[in-house]
């Protein structure tokens, strides 16, 4: 951590780093959010806030990212001197709609490794966005997932069926196909 | 009658009062009820937090509702609405379903 410049850092990287630091001290995490839309598209979408999800309790959790320079501030985000991305705990559990999240990918380097949902995951979590708040960014954001990753569009449309009665997801595949 | 399991009066008061009326605000609860704005907020923020509910600002206000991501939203509703019908005529009729004339009122229009 010590020969890391925060200031350059990308999300990835930084995810990375987080998790190392988590892992260190037992605490599982998943990133989920935005910064996995930033992570799948390459950075064609910027996101400054990862979302972490996690069982464990945030007095744990400030301990161990205490010791990187991450402080607790009064909006419930982790912030650092030095870097421009904000770090945010939510409250479990890992689902999207009625279905719990059991299935999810893992990035790792050298600097340590950090469990993300899967491309499909990600994207239906976008849509589940749009559908509900009629979010036309979510929809974006799950189109450019679509388009540089590898996803189950079937798997997408059997759950926006049972979750929305596949409402608004025509959407979805129109704009996936142009 | 839910307090026990929720930890405390304003969270059953505001989730009933969401069932009811599907948005709501800390002043709003707080005058309903007579208790202290601060109390009510740090409620919401704290449901908030725990993705039970969202908020969105509409003006000065910020409105609180049910997070449709939720993913035990259905089965909390069924409670509350089950807890609901055992509530006493007087407490539903006095703070949860009082007459609120919700029709438009032009403005200006004089109060008869």
């Amino acid at each position: 951590m010590k020969n890391i410049n925060l200031k350059k850092i990308t999300i990835k990287d930084l995810a990375k780093i987080i998790g190392a630091q988590l892992s260190k001290h037992g605490i599982e995490a998943v990133l989920v959010g935005g910064a996995c839309v930033s992570i799948y598209s390459e950075n064609k979408y910027i996101s400054y806030d990862l979302d972490f999800i996690t069982y464990e309790s945030n007095k744990k959790i400030k301990t161990a990212l205490k010791e990187i320079g991450f402080e607790y501030d009064k909006k419930k985000y982790y912030i650092h001197p030095d870097c421009e991305y904000f770090l945010e705990f939510l409250a479990p559990p890992i689902a999207i709609g009625n279905q719990p999240i059991q299935n999810f990918n893992t990035i790792s380097s050298n600097l340590g490794s950090i469990k993300i949902l899967t491309p499909t995951d990600c994207v239906k979590d976008r849509l589940a966005a749009y559908i509900h708040w009629d979010d036309k960014e979510s929809l974006e954001q799950a189109i450019i997932v679509a388009k540089v990753q590898k996803i189950d569009v079937n798997k997408i449309k059997k759950w926006a069926q049972e979750e929305f009665n596949g409402e608004k997801i025509k959407d979805f595949i129109e704009k996936l196909s142009i | 009658m839910l307090e026990v399991l929720f930890g405390n009066q304003n969270t059953e008061r505001i989730l009933f009062t969401l069932l009811l009326s599907k948005k709501c605000y800390a002043k709003q609860l707080a005058d309903r009820f007579e208790v202290a704005v601060f109390g009510v907020q740090t409620t919401l923020q704290k449901l908030e937090r725990a993705g039970v509910l969202i908020s969105f600002k509409e003006g000065n206000t910020r409105l609180f509702e049910f997070n449709p991501r939720y993913p035990f939203l259905l089965e909390l509703k069924q409670l509350l609405k089950k807890a609901y019908e055992f509530l006493p005529k007087e407490i539903k009729d006095k703070y949860y379903e009082p007459i609120i004339r919700k029709r438009p009122r032009r403005t200006g229009k004089p109060l008869q």
